[in-house]
């Protein structure tokens, strides 16, 4: 075991930092938050960068795809790069559009992107099956919760491989576990940085131990989501790791809604403040596939159900 | 980043997995066990292990290890916690009484004790937490005082865990009371049998011989017994109090009363229960968290590096796992887990104790905010 980065995987890190810097950021989500669009130039950009197949190379694999989503989160990137590199790629080959949203049959009302999505994937218990766009029907929907989402109608989907349902579901609780890693450990390192400026009572507000203890927690729990979220990457999301990664990031996000708003006080609430970007995408990402009641439930029947092979 | 075993770990884990599947009774506990019976248990167990050099694997060879890496050492920790717990009280002469003796002893202190706790032979407690010492440890007042022919002891430990039935008592005291606090203590090898040194128990609501007094009155201490320079202790102490906190493999343990718990529910047809279900998984996912957490301690040390703030988060994600099983023991087993012989009441002292013993939650906490929040702000 090793839990540093090798040659490869740092030489791609420090470029897609360099990419990051350049086209993502919090000010361009907020930019893209107001025309309710997706960052569709992101995509190309990493598409054309190669940050965008990293699934099936065998020198990367899952677990490199897992830390570009991660990393993307972390930066504010707005666009649904989890859902590409680690939920589709995991069942649709290597040539795939590339905005691409990812829904629930049962839970239709608000998908992230499907309004600008190239393609569907619809999961439907243990099949899933893809619609172009033309193919579904997303009206888009207002939100408060940091990502442009629409409710999806008619749609005529392709049916993919037989049990492909089960497979994105695995990756796509990674790709969401990734996704509440990354933005978890921004609005910890932003609420940090804030509370070591902010001087209350003639003291930083980040020396109170009440406050201290607090705010740790929260890194506790932002380190938590991101190791069970490469570990379940690395390992190929077997579904009790991927289901427990994303248990483990819905509690992150949980946890860091309150706190770090509440430690934050009033500029939190605004708009110019960058939390926000990140905590109301954590909420919106802990309630996607049916949230921790979805993932509970395939975590226990994968280690104690039926036809359950115990993990030693 | 890569999560795989090297083959050589992989193959160590395997046979040490059939040895102990062999040697224990499916689902041994020994914390079940009476203090006396756990004592003979441990020692008769420990003899097994010694025979393999699997008691003390970490240490040199020259005083009967094997040398293994620190990703072994984890895999000898997760595996005895995972069947139970079989040494017991020996963990901690294995893992930091011997390797304190290794950094520190002279030889003649190593001849006499190193052979005895790598054959299993020995029992050691820690006289460490006193009345108005505990997350202060160094504000200890135990007193040591050199009379010309030996240091004269006098003092008072607390909650001393295996004391009732230790050989040997690791013990600091104060050697110089005018030096700065962390500067004037010193460490003492005290058989438990010398004249003076009363060992009483302390009753507890977990269960009997958990915790005991232990009182020093005008406890003679040859110049022999002391480990390392006189007022050295402390930095002896830090560096090995690392191998404490994460030397136990406490997810493990709780993994797998969680694994009890969720097959006991699973036969009662509980699984569809949402709330059952949803406390079982919470529970498996601290469990994993935390393993997840102990490897980048466990990698540092690989790589020749001292774990601070990675050893800390690990610990509090331990504590949140005991809890985590704890709750999901109590929903699947209701008011049957108030009975005796339930997961419920098996698990609940875990749960309680993991953010008291070997360094509170809150130093934990503190000892992060130092390290992620910064010293400046921190330290005021």
């Amino acid at each position: 075991m090793d839990m540093e980065l090798n040659q490869t995987q740092r030489a791609i890190e420090a470029s897609l930092s360099r990419l990051l810097d350049r086209r993502a950021g919090p000010d361009r989500a907020r930019g893209l938050r107001k025309a309710d669009d997706v960052d569709r130039l992101l995509m190309i950009d990493l598409n054309e960068a190669g940050f965008l197949d990293l699934f099936h190379d065998a020198e990367t694999g899952p677990l490199m795809a897992m830390l570009v989503t991660e990393w993307s989160a972390t930066a504010a990137a707005l666009a649904p790069i989890g859902a590409r590199v680690l939920s589709a790629a995991s069942v649709m080959g290597e040539r795939l559009p590339l905005v691409i949203a990812v829904g629930e049959r049962s839970q239709l009302k608000a998908v992230r992107y499907a309004a600008q999505a190239d393609a569907l994937i619809l999961i439907d218990g243990d099949e899933a099956g893809v619609a172009s766009r033309g193919q579904f029907e997303a009206t888009p929907v207002r939100t408060k919760f940091g990502y442009p989402m629409a409710r999806v109608g008619d749609h005529a989907v392709t049916p993919l491989a037989p049990g492909a349902g089960a497979v994105v579901r695995r990756w796509h609780r990674v790709a969401l576990a990734a996704e509440m890693a990354g933005a978890a450990r921004a609005a910890v390192d932003l609420t940090i940085r804030y509370l070591q400026d902010r001087v209350q009572f003639d003291r930083p507000i980040a020396s109170y131990q009440a406050v201290q203890h607090r705010l740790v927690e929260c890194h506790v729990a932002a380190d938590a989501a991101q190791w069970t979220a490469r570990e379940a990457a690395f390992r190929g999301a077997p579904a009790d790791l991927a289901a427990g990664a994303a248990i483990t990031a819905c509690q992150a996000a949980h946890r860091i809604f309150y706190e770090l708003h509440q430690l934050t006080g009033a500029i939190g609430f605004t708009v110019e403040y960058d939390l926000h970007l990140f905590t109301t995408r954590l909420q919106a990402l802990r309630l996607e596939m049916q949230g921790v009641r979805g993932h509970a439930r395939d975590l226990v029947a994968a280690r104690w159900g039926a036809h359950a092979t115990e993990r030693a | 980043m890569d999560f795989d075993s090297s083959p050589e770990d992989a193959a160590f884990r395997r046979d040490l997995k059939a040895f102990l599947e062999a040697e224990l009774p499916e689902d041994f506990d020994a914390f079940t066990m009476e203090p006396l019976e756990q004592k003979a248990f441990s020692a008769a167990f420990a003899g097994k292990l010694a025979e393999r050099r699997w008691l003390t694997p970490a240490w040199p060879r020259e005083y009967g290890g094997l040398e293994q890496s620190p990703w072994q050492q984890l895999i000898l920790a997760e595996e005895m916690a995972g069947h139970g717990e079989p040494r017991t009280a020996q963990y901690m002469c294995v893992n930091w009484v011997g390797p304190a003796l290794i950094m520190a002893g002279n030889e003649e202190q190593k001849a006499y004790h190193l052979n005895r706790i790598s054959r299993g032979d020995v029992v050691w407690c820690q006289g460490f937490s006193e009345p108005d010492a505990g997350s202060d440890l160094a504000a200890l007042r135990t007193r040591a005082v050199w009379d010309g022919e030996d240091y004269v002891i006098n003092g008072e430990k607390v909650w001393t865990s295996y004391a009732d039935t230790a050989d040997f008592c690791f013990l600091l005291a104060r050697t110089d009371p005018e030096a700065r606090k962390h500067h004037g203590i010193s460490i003492f090898l005290v058989p438990t049998d010398t004249p003076g040194v009363t060992i009483r128990e302390i009753p507890s609501i977990f269960s009997s011989g958990t915790f005991n007094q232990c009182v020093f009155e005008d406890v003679r201490a040859p110049e022999s017994w002391r480990l390392g320079p006189e007022n050295g202790g402390w930095p002896i102490i830090r560096k090995l109090l690392v191998n404490e906190r994460v030397g136990v493999a406490r997810f493990r343990r709780a993994a797998a009363t969680l694994g009890r718990t969720a097959r006991a529910a699973a036969r009662a047809g509980l699984l569809d229960d949402p709330g059952v279900c949803e406390a079982i998984a919470r529970a498996q996912a601290a469990c994993d968290a935390a393993r997840v957490l102990i490897y980048r301690v466990v990698d540092e040390r690989a790589k020749d590096r001292v774990p601070e703030v990675t050893a800390y988060v690990y610990r509090v994600a331990t504590i949140r796992c005991e809890q985590a099983v704890y709750e999901a023991t109590i929903a699947v087993e209701g008011v049957g887990g108030l009975v005796k012989g339930a997961q419920s009441g098996a698990q609940y002292p875990h749960a309680l104790a993991a953010g008291t013993a070997t360094g509170t939650l809150e130093m934990q906490l503190n000892l992060i905010a130092r390290e992620v929040i910064g010293a400046a702000a921190a330290g005021r």
